[in-house]
Order: structure tokens, then C-alpha cells, then sequence
């Protein structure tokens, strides 16, 4: 308060009147007029004086008399303090902040910004006062007076209405004349219509699946692309790849809008879900007798206690899935994807295994699909007897969520359809082959959607059986839309039997062929879905509360639900241990149901709070790499799609590298290695597997000379560089004239094409046995000197390893340098088990007495040298280089950098003691960092 | 665009001589006024925040001469004055804060309307005005405390001893804080009551 005014304290009117948005034009006092501005308007200026002044009290008001006592002192200090408080409180509301403000981030719209209905209720009073203030009135869409270029869309809409309304006028017409004609005049028409049935067409096997096609509205964007079933939630949501650069044929989200790096580690480990639509997913089924599949596989490298061991009985069986790494059938025997492999039950009567006609399903990352699907097509072509292989890409659509509330959520979306409907169903349907005729023998998913609504409270699918799967079919999740929070345990005992469950899993007994097989089902599923204004309908005529009771005509979803746990194959690593292994739920469906059910997750209101969140590309990528597991394909480099991958990767870092002026890139000729070495060791912008492997870099030699012809406009001088290769030099020097640069863009796709053709990937079971005993036994195709074997490094001491980080083994040439590499190991540092900071000394305590302080400072003095400091050993040199990073960050869980890399297992077996301590030094930086690597 | 920076001082202002000021401790003889009570007396009615830019503006220019009143004139302000309380918060620009607590620690009395001897505690300094709100809350709260407690302890002495001495004995035991009247700002246990009724 201004020291000369009495003491009152400022009213200020809910704020509301603080914050304008809209600000006035300045208006000229003198011809302001009374009747112009009916309302007083008292500028923010002085808004922000009043919200800032305190209130003070004077020495009479305060002390009576002017007589000193402890109680009025007391007083006049608990005044002081009520207005100092409120002093604070108004000064800060009495900033610019508006009612859609204060909602929470991730609840924030930009159309709560002028519109009063997408604040939150509580806020909307507040709001609609804000608004009124400011004048500008709350427009909907539908009043909105359409302008300009939507006028006149608008007006092309109604022609065509208009025309389209004419036309099925004049179609109609004659053929009711017809038919009436036709029909005799004693039979009922429905009856007829019954007789006649459209001709089945025969499902055409052998041939690669179409996409569905699009409303004629979305049409023209998925010629070159497809959308996920889910594309609309998700566009409005998050990034998505270019229109012109889709992923995979698929527009695929990349990250959601808001920041979510450290919420999705959030919901994933502590509390809440994280979703992702995957139906980019491609499935691939296989029909025929069990041997001749079985056959195939083996084939394509399924192993062989997979196929015929003991372990895998249930697999075979068709409870549990497979994850398996299969490679190309003739040589070299290329690695092509990991792969899930789901056996569907076996429900007809032949007990001899061979004779069994059955379907399984591949699912298969897209980037690897054609590789696969080629493949299986050429074995599928040699199999006797016949196998036929299906592409149910745009058939089957998945969703996968992890995290504590996965399956809470789930549960509170998929709600299996009643048994006793199953009857009605399977006698309409009656008519078709032997996948229905087992339908009715059995009352499918009885105990299965049972034992899937037990499994409330479970936090953690990694509880259950490893790859446990549960086949069932759900209602339409918008008949109980938007979902309700399910009733979780409460009592020991609840929980006991949860557990009893986990541990006998009665699915294995109960599980019957998954509907989802048939594609009869899939399809009626589809179809049948009622309209929106269907389901409102019946949700309008359930009883306030309630949700509409389920009829036996409901369509019948049919989905398959399987678990897969984060847990490496290896095991090995101990801190991996201490984490909890976060299983996470797959959810197979019809590609047209999974929509709603994917709403039906989204809105599903979680027992801890909040909502699950939904994920991209980025936070798969993310939790893969917290979890320690290699992300296919960017982590498998040695696989055509990997290396596709990389191929991508590389030209984006370049072209980001290259954005940059010189004066602020990278500038990687200049790397100090140590040693007197200078300039990054091959490409700084790629995992340089060619140098690694001593390959000359490919490019097309007549796109080369072209390149040459023009490289020499820039002289002699950078001609002789420091022994780059021309591919480099072609790439190095952004300071041309356009014409260079358009040839350089030419050459680029060329440039990144082709893999060299030793570059293989082993997988963790065959690295295993390689570094177990280096006697081990190796399909004799795989080339040694260029397979590579993917592993997860820790670093030991401080740093955080980036994509394209060089990985280094200790010297072997150089002893001395090993020598001081290996003193900066942590374990060989006198001071050992120490709290708090891995990276320095601890920290002593405030009162230390002067000999321990004095302790402190020798010690320090034995430190090991520090990054930076000039007795800190340099990099080993190139030919101790063994690998690069594909994925590298600081990793939330553990809390300090990790990375996911690969490395030439060739280099890596005559390690000899510290075998598994290797340097990670990043590109374009010249400083090494200790690590321990284990295979991934 | 550059900020113009401010330092805002949080002053306390003491009046040593209990003759001369308005707030007299209470006659009667059954409750005496504890130390602490005496040590922060209200200021006078007259006082305000106009007469204390008036004292520092004089006091500036007295030091410093014209060149250190210009310096100051411009930024100086009386943010909040407390009168029964004693607590002001005055602003300056953050170049020349030092001139104008150096005419605060010089000062000896209030001009003229008032006309009473004084001394002149300079608290905190501090960036911005919300701290220094901050800081007079927290001291605000510390010193009821102490009001409280030496009235409960000198409560107790007047039951237990005869009443011509609980004046000593109360001003002994409750200030023990206090080094030659001086209050000791950062009191490692007045730092950790705080912090933990902050937690709280």
C-alpha cells in the first residue's frame, strides 16, 4: 500500500477481471464520454498497483492507548503476516493467467482458448466471465457462417448431395417395379430375398492383402500410404510421419504433442498405462497339416527344441506364443526378423499330430514383412502337403499396452460376450465349414472370459505364465462406453486367489480355437457392428446408471490376448534384476473393431488417476531401450530392414547435420582421437559398419564420376585431404552452387542402398554359445569376421552415449595405455563402496574434523585423472574399433547412461580377463568413457 | 530488452529510547513487558513512508552530495511500511542499494514531524520483492514466538519470585539470542524452527 492511504485491503473480483485477453484500444480521454463506456474499465496497470499493495495498520489502531503489551504486539505481527500472505497470493494471481490456464498440460486445448465448453466445468464460470470481459463470444462450430473457401466446398457438398440423392432416386425405381413384377404374388417377399444369396468370393490365398478402402472423403491421403485403424485419435494428438515420408507404408504417430519423455517412463514403471495402436503389425497366417508347417519353420530357422521339445508343448498347443528369430532358408541365411508365432487350438478330432489341419499366425514387424512373406511363399510352394499362407495385414489390428494399470484398462474395455449367446450365434451361422461346426460343438470362451475377468488387480502381466494367451470374444466396448473404473481386490484373500490363478492358469485347460482364426468371425464381427446412433439408441433406453444389457444378436468381437515380459533372454545382468521386468499385454483384433476398443482404453478411468497415455514410434523405442532389449529393426543392424534403417537414419542426421552453418555443426575433420590423431574415424553422422568391415563405401560409379567431374570446380587443395574417401569428400562441403547440390542429392539414395553382403546379425541364444566356449558350434554359413551380435552397455563411470557412439575394446597394441585405461575402472579404486555420487569422492559432512579433511585431500590427490584433464587416456586407436551405438541415452531407470549397440563378435571373443570392458567414445567428440557391455 | 533491476531492503526500525516514544510500557506493575516486546516498539502515528523517503533522500544527499541523490532519486521507493510494526520494505535500483543502507545505518533520528531518535536495521536485501515479503513474515513469525515464549516464562518468574526482580530475570532468560541487544539474524535454532514449520 501506498504509505500515505488508510489502511483497507484491495478487493479484487475473483480475478477475473484482471486478465484481459483482448486489449482495448487506447481511447482518447477527452472524447470519452460518459455514455460511452457504460461499464467503469480500470486498466491493468492499475489492476496490478491494487493486486500489489498491502495493508498495514496503524501504531493507534494496533495499541490501544500507545500502551505497550505482549498480547497487542502479538496482533499487530499476526496483521502484518495475514497481509503479507495475501499480499503475495494477489500479486500472483493478478498475472496474465486465464481460466484455461490453469487446467492441467496435458488437459490443455487450443480450443479452450475461445471456447467457454472445453474449459473443465469447474473453471467454466470463470471463464465465461473472462470472455464476456473481453468480448469475445463463445462460437460454435456449427453457428460458425462459413467463409471463403468453405463456402464455396460447402456448396459442391449440396450439389453433389443433391445429385446423388437424384441418381439412387432413379435406381431404386425401376427395380422395385421389377422384383414386384417378378415375384409371385403368393409368396412373402422377405422369404425370397433369403433364396437368393450373393455368390461367397472365394478368398484369394498367395496374394498380398489390399488395404481397405477409405471413405472417399480420406481417399486421395492413403494412395501412397495407409492409415491405422486409429489414425483420427491419433492425428490430433501427435506427430505423425510426413504425409509424404510415411513409415512402412503407414502413417504412423511418431511422439504425442505434449512432452511425455519422462511421463511415459513414469506410467510405464510407477503408475498408469502407456498404449500404442500397432496394427502396423503385419500377421501372416499359415493353414494347413501341422507337420508340413512345422516343416516350414524348421526351415526358417526355428529352432528345434521349439518345434519338438518338451518345453514348447504348450506353444504347440497353441496356449502359449513363440518369439523367435528366423532367418533367410537358402544361403546366407540372413537373419530377417524376430517373429511371434501363435498355434491356433486344435479343436477337431484327428489324433494324429501329423494329420491335423491347423492355422497359426506370424506376426512380423512391416519393415521385414515382404522379406518374410517372399520367403514363406517359396517354402509354402515346396511344403507337402500343401500349406497355404494368407496376408492378414488389414485383417487384424493390435493394440499393445504396458505398465501397472494395462490390464485394469483393458479389463474395464473388453467385457467377454455372455455364453448364452453362443448357441444362437453358431446355429445362424451354421452353414459354413468346420470352423463352425466346432463352434457349436463347444460353448466357446466360457471359462477363458472368466478367468480374464479375474485377473482384476493385476498389475504386472509378467506375473502370469511367460507368453501366456487368452483367446475369448468381447462385446461391442461402446455399449459401455465411456468405462467405469472396475471394482479391484480388496482383501488377502482376493489376492491369494489371483495368485492361485497366475499359478495353475486354468486357461491352459479351458482354451478353445481362438475366433479370431476364422475368418467367417473376423468378418461378421466387422460388419455387424451397429451403427453409433444404434448404440446410443440402447444406451438411452438402459436405466439411468446402467449399461444396456446385452442381447444375443450383439455382434461378438473376437480378440487374443497374449503377455510378453521384458526379461532378456541372458538374464545375466544383475542391476536388470533389481528392476522389475514390466510385462506388457498384446491385443489382436478385427481390424474395423479396434476402434472402439481402442477409445474404450483411452478414456478408461484408471483406480490410481488419470488416464492410460497413448505412445508413438519414440516411446516404443523408448521403454525398449529402458528395458535393455533391442528395438527392432533399429537395433539390429546386420538385417536387411535394420540396415534400411540406418540407410533412413543416416541421411536424416546428415541432413540435419548439414542445416546447420559451419561455424555451429560438428565439424568432424577435426576430432581430436588422441595420439596425434585427428578426424572422426569414417562417416560422423552413421554407424560406419563399411569402414568397420574395411568395405570400400558403395556408390554407383557413374553417379561417382559425375560427383568427381565436379568436385574438382573446389581445387587441389581439398582434393588431397587427410586420406577421405571420395564418398566422403562428395558429402563433405555444403558451400557449392546449386547445381553441385543437385547432384549430390542425386547420388544420395544410391549412396545408401545396398548392404554389404557379409554384414550378419547373430542372435543372443547363438552369441551366447559363441562367447560361452569359442569351440562353439556355428551353422557353418555364418561369416565370422562380419557378424555382428547386439549388446547393452553401462557405462562405469560418468557420460551418456549417443547414437553412433564408436565402441572401442581396451588397446591391444598399446600396454601402457590399457594400463591406465583399466585404473579408472571403479573397482580398482582404493575407496570402493561409497554412497551417493558414482563420479566423485563422498561427500564429507559440514563439521569434519581437520584430519579427515586432511584424508580427503590425499585421496583426492590419488584420484583417477578426470575427463578433460590432460592425463586422462586417450582413445585406443582404429583398429581396436569393434562397434557402434544404435541407441543411446540416459536412462531413466538406472538412472545414468546406457546404450543399446552392436558389436563384430569376431573382435570380441579374444578378450581375455576384463573381457567385458570396452570404451564408448561418442562421434565428434574425442573423449572415451569406460563400459561394461553384456549381450542383449 | 533489459530488465531494470531493483534491490529491495527489508528494514527494521528501533527505537532505543523509551522515553521519548509513544508505545510506553504499561503501567501497572503485575504485568511487565518483555525484552523483546520493548526492543520493537510501534512507530508513531506520524511516521510514514513519505517521512522515511525523506529521511533516506536526506541522508543520501548528506553522504553522498548531489551526485549520490541523483543516483538514487529515480528508483527510490517505500514499498510497504508497517507503522505498528516497525517493517518497511524500500526499493532501489540495484546499482546504488549500498548508498541508500548507508544512509539508513547513519541515521539517528527521524525528521522533524517526528522528531524521535532511532536506529535503523537493514535485514535483508534481496532481488525481488516476493523474498523480502518472505523474509518479513518469517522474522514477523519469530519474533511472536519469542513474544509468547518470554511472556509464558516471565508469567512463570512472577509467580516464583517476588516482583522486584522479574524484569532482570525475564530479560535474561528469554534474549539469551541477543548479543548487547542485537538480535543475532541467522540463529541456527530460529533457522531450523523455521524451516521446520515451513514443513509443516
Amino acid at each position: 500500500m501506498a504509505p500515505g492511504r488508510p489502511a483497507q485491503s484491495p478487493h479484487d473480483g475473483g480475478g477475473g477481471n484482471t486478465n484481459r485477453k483482448r486489449k482495448d484500444a487506447p481511447t482518447n480521454p477527452q472524447h470519452n464520454g460518459p455514455n460511452k463506456r457504460p461499464r467503469q474499465h480500470i486498466d491493468q496497470r492499475q489492476k496490478m498497483r491494487i493486486a500489489r499493495t498491502l495493508s498495514t495498520q496503524t501504531t493507534s489502531t494496533a495499541f490501544q492507548n500507545g500502551a505497550l503489551d505482549v498480547s497487542s504486539f502479538v496482533k499487530s505481527r499476526a496483521y502484518e503476516i495475514q497481509a503479507l500472505e495475501n499480499g503475495l497470493q494477489r500479486s500472483k494471481k493478478a498475472l496474465n493467467e486465464r481460466a484455461f490456464q490453469q487446467v492441467p498440460k496435458e488437459l490443455r486445448r487450443r480450443t479452450a482458448s475461445h471456447n467457454v465448453k472445453r474449459v473443465p466445468k469447474r473453471l467454466r464460470v470463470r471463464a465465461g466471465r473472462e470472455m464476456a470481459v473481453d468480448n469475445t463470444p463463445t462460437v460454435t462450430a456449427r453457428r460458425r457462417k462459413p467463409s471463403g473457401h468453405m463456402r464455396l466446398r460447402l456448396e459442391t457438398v449440396k450439389k453433389l448431395r443433391a445429385l446423388g440423392a437424384k441418381r439412387k432416386a432413379e435406381k431404386d425405381k425401376p427395380k422395385d417395379a421389377t422384383t414386384t413384377e417378378l415375384l409371385p404374388k403368393d409368396v412373402q417377399p422377405g422369404t425370397v430375398t433369403t433364396a437368393i444369396r450373393t455368390r461367397i468370393p472365394k478368398v484369394k490365398k498367395s496374394l498380398l492383402a489390399t488395404p481397405p478402402v477409405p471413405k472417399a472423403k480420406f481417399r486421395k491421403r492413403q494412395i501412397h500410404k495407409s492409415w491405422l485403424p486409429t489414425h483420427l485419435y491419433h492425428a490430433k494428438r501427435a506427430r505423425m510421419t510426413a504425409p509424404s515420408a510415411p513409415i512402412w507404408r503407414y502413417a504412423v504417430p511418431l511422439t504425442p504433442t505434449a512432452k511425455s519423455y519422462r511421463p511415459t517412463h513414469r506410467a510405464s514403471h510407477d503408475r498408469g498405462a502407456v498404449a500404442w495402436d500397432m496394427s502396423y503389425m503385419s500377421t501372416i497366417q499359415l493353414e494347413g497339416r501341422e507337420s508340413s508347417v512345422l516343416g516350414m519353420l524348421k526351415a526358417i530357422g526355428v529352432a528345434e527344441e521349439d518345434l519338438s521339445g518338451r518345453k514348447s508343448n504348450k506353444w504347440r498347443a497353441g496356449v502359449r506364443v513363440l518369439d523367435a528369430f528366423l532367418y533367410e532358408r537358402e544361403s546366407p541365411h540372413e537373419l530377417i526378423a524376430p517373429v511371434t508365432m501363435v498355434w491356433c487350438v486344435y479343436d477337431g478330432t484327428a489324433t494324429v499330430m501329423e494329420k491335423r489341419k491347423r492355422k497359426m499366425f506370424l506376426r512380423v514387424h512391416p519393415s521385414a514383412f515382404y522379406q518374410l512373406w517372399e520367403e514363406m511363399l517359396r517354402l509354402a510352394k515346396v511344403a507337402k502337403p500343401a500349406v497355404s499362407v494368407e496376408d492378414l495385414r488389414f485383417e487384424i489390428g493390435s493394440i499393445e499396452i504396458t505398465g501397472p494399470g494395462a490390464t485394469e484398462a483393458l479389463l474395464g474395455a473388453l467385457w467377454p460376450s455372455s455364453m448364452a449367446s453362443t448357441s444362437n450365434d453358431a446355429s445362424d451361422a451354421a452353414i459354413t465349414g468346420m470352423d463352425v461346426d466346432a463352434t457349436s460343438d463347444h460353448p466357446r470362451s466360457e471359462s477363458v472370459g472368466e478367468t480374464w475377468q479375474k485377473l482384476a488387480g493385476l498389475t504386472n502381466p509378467a506375473l502370469l505364465p511367460q507368453n501366456a494367451l487368452l483367446g475369448f470374444n468381447v462385446q461391442d466396448p461402446r455399449l459401455h462406453h465411456p468405462p467405469r473404473t472396475i471394482a479391484l481386490l480388496k482383501s488377502d484373500a482376493e489376492q491369494h486367489k489371483l495368485l492361485e490363478i497366475s499359478a495353475s492358469w486354468p486357461v491352459d485347460a479351458a482354451q478353445k480355437a481362438c475366433d479370431i482364426f476364422d475368418r467367417k468371425a473376423r468378418h461378421s464381427a466387422s460388419t455387424s457392428l451397429p451403427s453409433q446412433k444404434a448404440v446410443n439408441r440402447r444406451k438411452g433406453l438402459a436405466a439411468p446408471g446402467e449399461y444396456p444389457q446385452a442381447l444375443p444378436k450383439d455382434p461378438r468381437v473376437p480378440v487374443l490376448l497374449y503377455s510378453s515380459s521384458n526379461a532378456t533372454p541372458t538374464n545375466s545382468s544383475k542391476s536388470r534384476q533389481s528392476t522389475a521386468h514390466n510385462g506388457s499385454w498384446t491385443l489382436l483384433a478385427p481390424w474395423k473393431c479396434l476402434q472402439p476398443i481402442w477409445y474404450s482404453l483411452m478414456y478408461y478411468p484408471l483406480s490410481t488417476g488419470q488416464q492410460p497415455r497413448f505412445g508413438g514410434l519414440d516411446q516404443k523405442r523408448q521403454l525398449a531401450f529402458e528395458a535393455g532389449k533391442p528395438w527392432f529393426p533399429g537395433d539390429f543392424p546386420g538385417t536387411k530392414a535394420g540396415w534400411n534403417w540406418e540407410c533412413e537414419d543416416r541421411r536424416r542426421r546428415e541432413s540435419e547435420w548439414r542445416k546447420r552453418p559451419r561455424g555451429k555443426r560438428v565439424s568432424y575433420e577435426k576430432v581430436e582421437l588422441g595420439g596425434g590423431k585427428k578426424g572422426e574415424v569414417g562417416v560422423g553422422w552413421a554407424c560406419d559398419w563399411e569402414r568397420l568391415l574395411n568395405v570400400p563405401p558403395v556408390i554407383e560409379e557413374a553417379a561417382l564420376a559425375g560427383i568427381e567431374d565436379i568436385m574438382d570446380v573446389d581445387g587441389p587443395a581439398e582434393k588431397a585431404g587427410d586420406g577421405t574417401t571420395p564418398a566422403e569428400k562428395a558429402v563433405e562441403d555444403n558451400t557449392k552452387p546449386a547445381e553441385q547440390e543437385k547432384a549430390k542429392e542425386n547420388i544420395l539414395p544410391l549412396q545408401a542402398t545396398p548392404k554389404p553382403p557379409q554384414l550378419s546379425q547373430l542372435s543372443a541364444r547363438q552369441a551366447l554359445a559363441l562367447l560361452a566356449s569359442p569351440e562353439a558350434k556355428l551353422p557353418p554359413h555364418i561369416n565370422l569376421t562380419s557378424a555382428l551380435v547386439t549388446v547393452r552397455l553401462t557405462l562405469l563411470t560418468r557420460g551418456v552415449p549417443h547414437p553412433c557412439a564408436r565402441i572401442y575394446r581396451l588397446p591391444t597394441n598399446d600396454p601402457d595405455l590399457r594400463r591406465q585405461w583399466l585404473a579408472l575402472l571403479p573397482s580398482n579404486l582404493p575407496h570402493k563402496k561409497q554412497k551417493g555420487s558414482k563420479h566423485a569422492l563422498p561427500r564429507l559432512p559440514k563439521d569434519a574434523s581437520a584430519h579427515v579433511v586432511q584424508q580427503r585431500l590425499a585421496q583426492s590427490l590419488l584420484e583417477p585423472p578426470r575427463a578433460g584433464e590432460d592425463k586422462y587416456p586417450a582413445c585406443p586407436a582404429e583398429e581396436d574399433l569393434v562397434g557402434f551405438i544404435t541407441t543411446g541415452n540416459y536412462d531413466l531407470g538406472e538412472g545414468q547412461g546406457t546404450g543399446i549397440g552392436s558389436l563384430l563378435v569376431d573382435r570380441v571373443r579374444d578378450g581375455g580377463a576384463e573381457s567385458n570392458v570396452y570404451i564408448v567414445r561418442n562421434a565428434g567428440t574425442g573423449l572415451g568413457r569406460l563400459a561394461r557391455w553384456e549381450v542383449a | 530488452m533489459v530488465r531494470i533491476k531493483h534491490r529491495y531492503l527489508l528494514i527494521n526500525i528501533l527505537y532505543p529510547d523509551p522515553k521519548s516514544t509513544s508505545g510506553r510500557p504499561a503501567t501497572k506493575p503485575g504485568d511487565e513487558v518483555p525484552y523483546t516486546v520493548q526492543f520493537r516498539r510501534p512507530s508513531p502515528d506520524r511516521m510514514d513512508g513519505g517521512v522515511l523517503t525523506r529521511l533516506i533522500r536526506d541522508g543520501v544527499a548528506e553522504l553522498y552530495g548531489d551526485y549520490g541523490s541523483g543516483k538514487v532519486a529515480g528508483s527510490l521507493q517505500v514499498k510497504y511500511f508497517s507503522q505498528a510494526t516497525s517493517t518497511a520494505i524500500v526499493r532501489v535500483s540495484r546499482d546504488y542499494y549500498r548508498l541508500v543502507w548507508a544512509a539508513l545505518t547513519f541515521a539517528t533520528r527521524l525528521p522533524n514531524p517526528v522528531g524521535q531518535s532511532c536506529v535503523i536495521q537493514v535485514v535483508r536485501v534481496s532481488g525481488t520483492i516476493r523474498k523480502s515479503e518472505e523474509e518479513a513474515i518469517r522474522r514477523a513469525r519469530l519474533s511472536i514466538r519469542r513474544a509468547e515464549a518470554a511472556a509464558k516464562s516471565s508469567n512463570a518468574a512472577t509467580a516464583g519470585l517476588a516482583a522486584a526482580t522479574p524484569q532482570l530475570l525475564s530479560t535474561e532468560d528469554d534474549d539469551a539470542d541477543m548479543i548487547n541487544g542485537i538480535e543475532d539474524p541467522d540463529d541456527p535454532r530460529d533457522i531450523e524452527e523455521d524451516l521446520d514449520d515451513d514443513e509443516g
